[in-house]
């Protein structure tokens, strides 16, 4: 019995791996798609009103400003910036009475909330966000988010909302009023002398006041970018276009140009990146953008962040990035075989231990289980046979039994019966045998005496 | 990759069968063994009250009911229970063939 214990042991070590298997194999399911061909470092996200991007203008009365709306067909409020091409808009409000309110940018929800009060507004303007009834125009191509960010124009949105809230057909073909042209030279020369002594010019009026280096070195990928800020552009005249002019100036290095709130990309790989990162950001930003008056240095941040972020996430066919060492994906495919063989080990102690009484059987390997009781039945079985041959006991009932009892006893041995049966008959035999040997007359032949000569 | 899920599956399966017939086969077995023992009892107490009766010249009808009754459990065989209440039938018939024989 000792000897099998470790058995044992092994069996539920084996079924513990086995379940250990069966754990790690469910717990490796999980497979995240995300693949990065670098590491940033974390950033901060910008919470809500610490931005900047609130002004400290002040609005009239809800009662004031509905006066001034009954008033007149255009309210401009103090700080207003949104522009527009008064002849396109002023074709589609003929014969209306079509009142717009523009307020300025960068109200907190209180000023909202009084600008969207005043009920006689037919179209509301918050910054270059434009509203009316309850619909928003959104420009959703790059011509649109630059006329609204980089000239404050929203022409093309008045021109979606107006028809719509006053029940006319859309208007077809839009005319971009915001022309743009080659900046002069006297224009171009002090930009370039600025970009190649600190690699920024910072205009007159820009709200950017220094450079966020390190986000445009993680965005690029080099130290060398240059960064052009302006003020947004009247609308009034065509506004010099810096960007081919100064790409062409400084090939090879990677080129930003701001006015206002719109953000151009010049320089290599601007056909990989810059269309795709303008619309993700403008999209995902425009209508915080248009809302709100945060300063450039914000914007330009977060714009840059956004360009890393699609430079470093593979988006472009490129190979698959290289995949540190890890142990369990190594071992992963081992591990269905491991738990198989943990598996086999299991059955096949098990199987042991289900053949156990089997292996112990005496007849087959010759233990010694049930020699004193086999001992005794020969014995006892020599007696039978012995008083069987004497006249006086040939038809003893007592004999007969004995003799029945003793083939049970030596089938139920053989049987592999427990040896309490064999024990129980022999002893019905033993009684029955003396009971014979008692009317006998010889002392000898009583089962006792007998088995005492017999087994010593 | 090749997929491994059968091997977690069937693998799965076998433990559960190891586990069933492991904790269930030694239980069925000691009651077949049980059972046998019972009725390897039953039948050598019926043999005794045959040969007690074949050895009793006078006739004694309680037994014979008794024993009566033990063959018919026994010939039609059962469980453990069925052994036991042939044998509990059969030995109080040996014990009066036997008190009328040594009589």
């Amino acid at each position: 019995m000792r000897e099998r214990l470790p058995a044992g042991w092994v069996r539920w070590l084996l079924l513990g791996l086995a379940a250990t298997f069966v754990i790690i194999f469910l717990a490796a399911q999980y497979q995240s798609a995300n693949v990065h061909y670098g590491e940033l470092p974390e950033r901060e996200t910008i919470a809500e009103g610490s931005a900047g991007e609130l002004t400290d203008a002040t609005l009239p009365s809800v009662e004031q400003m509905t006066a001034m709306v009954a008033a007149n067909p255009v309210v401009r409020l103090d700080g207003a910036v949104a522009v527009w091409d008064a002849g396109q808009v002023a074709a589609v409000t003929a014969g209306r009475d079509v009142r717009i309110l523009v307020a300025p940018p960068g109200l907190t929800e209180e000023q909202r909330q009084q600008v969207n009060d005043v009920e006689n507004a037919t179209i509301t303007i918050i910054g270059t966000r434009v509203t009316g009834d309850m619909y928003v125009a959104v420009g959703d191509r790059a011509a649109d988010w630059r006329a609204q960010f980089g000239r404050n124009d929203v022409t093309s949105a008045l021109l979606t909302l107006i028809p719509a809230v006053t029940d006319q057909p859309d208007v077809d073909g839009y005319a971009y009023v915001g022309a743009w042209r080659a900046p002069t030279k006297s224009e171009l020369d002090p930009v370039a002398a600025d970009l190649r002594a600190t690699g920024a010019h910072l205009g007159t009026g820009a709200t950017l006041t220094s450079v966020p280096r390190r986000a445009a070195a993680e965005a690029f990928g080099t130290d060398d970018a240059l960064v052009v800020a302006l003020p947004a552009q009247p609308l009034d005249r065509p506004a010099p276009d810096y960007g081919p002019a100064l790409a062409a100036l400084f090939p090879g290095r990677p080129l930003v140009v701001m006015y206002g709130n719109w953000i151009e990309y010049h320089g290599p790989h601007a056909d990989e990146f810059a269309e795709i990162a303008s619309a993700g950001f403008y999209a995902r930003f425009g209508d915080r953008l248009s809302r709100f008056a945060y300063p450039q240095a914000n914007v330009l941040g977060v714009y840059l962040g956004r360009v890393a972020d699609i430079r470093t996430s593979g988006l472009f066919d490129k190979p698959p990035p290289y995949r540190p060492f890890d142990p369990l994906r190594v071992a992963l495919p081992a591990l269905p075989w491991l738990f198989a063989a943990c598996v086999l080990g299991f059955l096949a102690l098990s199987g042991r231990t289900l053949l156990r009484p089997a292996l112990a059987a005496p007849a087959r390997f010759g233990t010694l289980r049930g020699a004193g009781l086999r001992d005794r039945l020969a014995a006892l079985t020599a007696l039978a046979v012995e008083i069987s041959g004497l006249p006086d006991a040939r038809d003893d009932e007592a004999l007969t039994r004995a003799i029945g009892n003793l083939v049970v006893a030596r089938e139920s041995l053989d049987d592999n019966l427990p040896d309490r049966v064999a024990r129980s008959l022999l002893n019905d035999a033993h009684r029955d045998l003396d009971e014979v040997a008692r009317r006998l007359p010889y002392p000898g032949l009583r089962p006792d005496e007998y088995l005492r000569g017999r087994l010593a | 990759m090749p997929s491994y899920w059968p091997v977690w599956v069937i693998g799965a399966v076998l433990l559960l069968a190891a586990g069933f017939a492991t904790t269930f086969l030694p239980r069925w077995r000691a009651r077949a063994g049980a059972r046998e023992e019972a009725w390897v009892m039953a039948r050598a107490a019926i043999e005794s009250a045959r040969v007690s009766r074949d050895a009793a010249y006078t006739p004694i009808t309680q037994a014979e009911q008794l024993l009566a009754r033990a063959e018919a459990i026994a010939a039609d065989r059962g469980g453990r229970s069925a052994a036991t209440a042939a044998a509990r039938y059969a030995r109080p018939a040996d014990e009066l063939w036997r008190a009328a024989a040594g009589a």
